[in-house]
């Protein structure tokens, strides 16, 4: 009797767990799916379950959320592709333009960023101005476009804001570089000097101190009479010299990539942190 | 053999089994260069031991640096370099480093062309070549 009831309970429920088809590939579930995928953060399969409903159900929204998942996994060129097919009918053709604008600064493109923001932004009225022209004011940071004066980068930025760029105006304009032909003529005069002027105080002093020692070891085989171990000294020390002059040189310019590095890379962390001025999406609320 | 033994080495490749010993040059330059850096490997450097901070090596560096540049130009780095060797305060926060602990200082830096310098900073790991 209890194997009967068994058999009974496990064929039946067999039957009732097939009787409620789901359409696991309707567009609905392909759109939940999709959006579960997004605010899960797997951007990449969610575009690919969003590509799918643009044949039948293509919406902006759609359109930005996929632009929105390629930039958040860096495919910025894919990113613009996609804001670029939204429409200005459309309620997210401001926060699109707002977000090429970000891709193509983050593309390095500061050409196309400055000319999508004289079309869309300064021509055009658009909500996002006062954010794009930020934005479009930290291009003169980056490139190598003649600096404005620094009340009109400074003002569309608020007064925290300001202190912060105004920072960023005074190095651009007068960046610690070091002179690469100072570095050179001081380790000329005396060796090491030249990179001890670059901060390089053990390698300034590794110099000075090699080039003495064999001009130190070239003079003292003169005086002893020993000619040819005198010039095998002179030559080495030569070398050394010479080699202190050009390394100061080429070290001064490493300073100074090194410098401008700096200089880029805390940009990108200020802009990072501010999300380069564009809004935060609450897709996942 | 899936519940075997496994045969693993933990010996890591050091730079003189990769070194190129040939004669093979160019141009007499070349030659001379390669003849010169032949010698200091097989009497000094192989003798010696793998006591090069750098990657590349100087003696490595000194053959990409006439390469890269020419003949004076590319000594006048090896001299510099070689300085720089001997400074016993080497600094770990100027250089940054291969996988294998070496700090990593190419010839690309040092050829006074401001375009070619990449500069990376000493907190990134480079892969080792």
């Amino acid at each position: 009797m209890k194997w009967i009831l068994i058999i009974i309970l496990i064929g039946t429920s067999c039957c009732f767990c097939q009787s409620i088809s789901v359409d696991f590939n309707s567009p609905e579930n392909i759109r939940k799916f999709a959006d579960h995928l997004f605010c899960e953060k797997d951007y990449l399969r969610a575009n690919f379950e969003y590509e799918r409903l643009l044949g039948n159900d293509a919406d902006d929204t759609l359109l930005f959320k996929i632009g929105l998942g390629y930039s958040f996994i860096r495919d910025y060129q894919n990113g613009n592709n996609n804001f670029s097919r939204i429409t200005s009918s459309s309620i997210w053709y401001d926060d699109a333009k707002l977000q090429q604008l970000k891709l193509y600064f983050l593309l390095g493109d500061y050409k196309r960023a400055a000319s999508i923001y004289e079309e869309e932004f300064e021509i055009k009225e658009n909500k996002y101005s006062i954010e794009s022209n930020k934005l479009n004011n930290f291009i003169y940071f980056f490139g190598n476009k003649t600096l404005p004066l620094k009340e009109e980068i400074i003002f569309p930025f608020n007064e925290d804001e300001k202190k912060v760029v105004s920072s960023f105006y005074d190095w651009k304009s007068n960046p610690p570089y070091k002179s690469s032909f100072t570095a050179g003529i001081l380790s000329a005069v005396i060796p090491g000097a030249g990179k001890m002027y670059l901060g390089e105080w053990g390698d300034g002093i590794t110099a000075f101190l090699v080039t003495g020692l064999f001009a130190f070891l070239a003079y003292d085989n003169f005086e002893a009479d020993h000619d040819t171990r005198a010039w095998i000294f002179t030559g080495l020390g030569a070398f050394f010299y010479a080699g202190n002059i050009y390394g100061s040189v080429a070290a001064a310019q490493i300073f100074n990539a090194r410098i401008e590095f700096e200089f880029n890379q805390s940009l990108n962390v200020y802009l990072s942190n501010k999300n380069y001025f564009t809004p935060e999406y609450e897709f996942c609320k | 053999m899936k519940w075997e033994k496994a045969d693993f080495r933990y010996e890591q490749p050091v730079e003189q089994t990769r070194r190129e010993y040939s004669f093979e040059a160019g141009s007499t330059g070349e030659f001379l260069i390669k003849s010169i850096a032949n010698a200091y490997w097989f009497f000094i450097s192989d003798v010696d031991g793998d006591n090069c901070p750098f990657r590349p090596s100087c003696s490595t560096f000194f053959i990409e640096s006439v390469a890269e540049t020419n003949i004076p130009q590319g000594t006048l780095m090896f001299f510099d370099r070689f300085t720089r060797d001997m400074n016993v305060v080497k600094k770990h926060k100027h250089y940054p480093r291969v996988s294998s602990g070496y700090y990593y200082d190419p010839p690309d830096l040092y050829t006074l062309n401001e375009n070619q310098i990449e500069y990376i900073p000493p907190s990134v790991i480079v892969e080792d070549e």
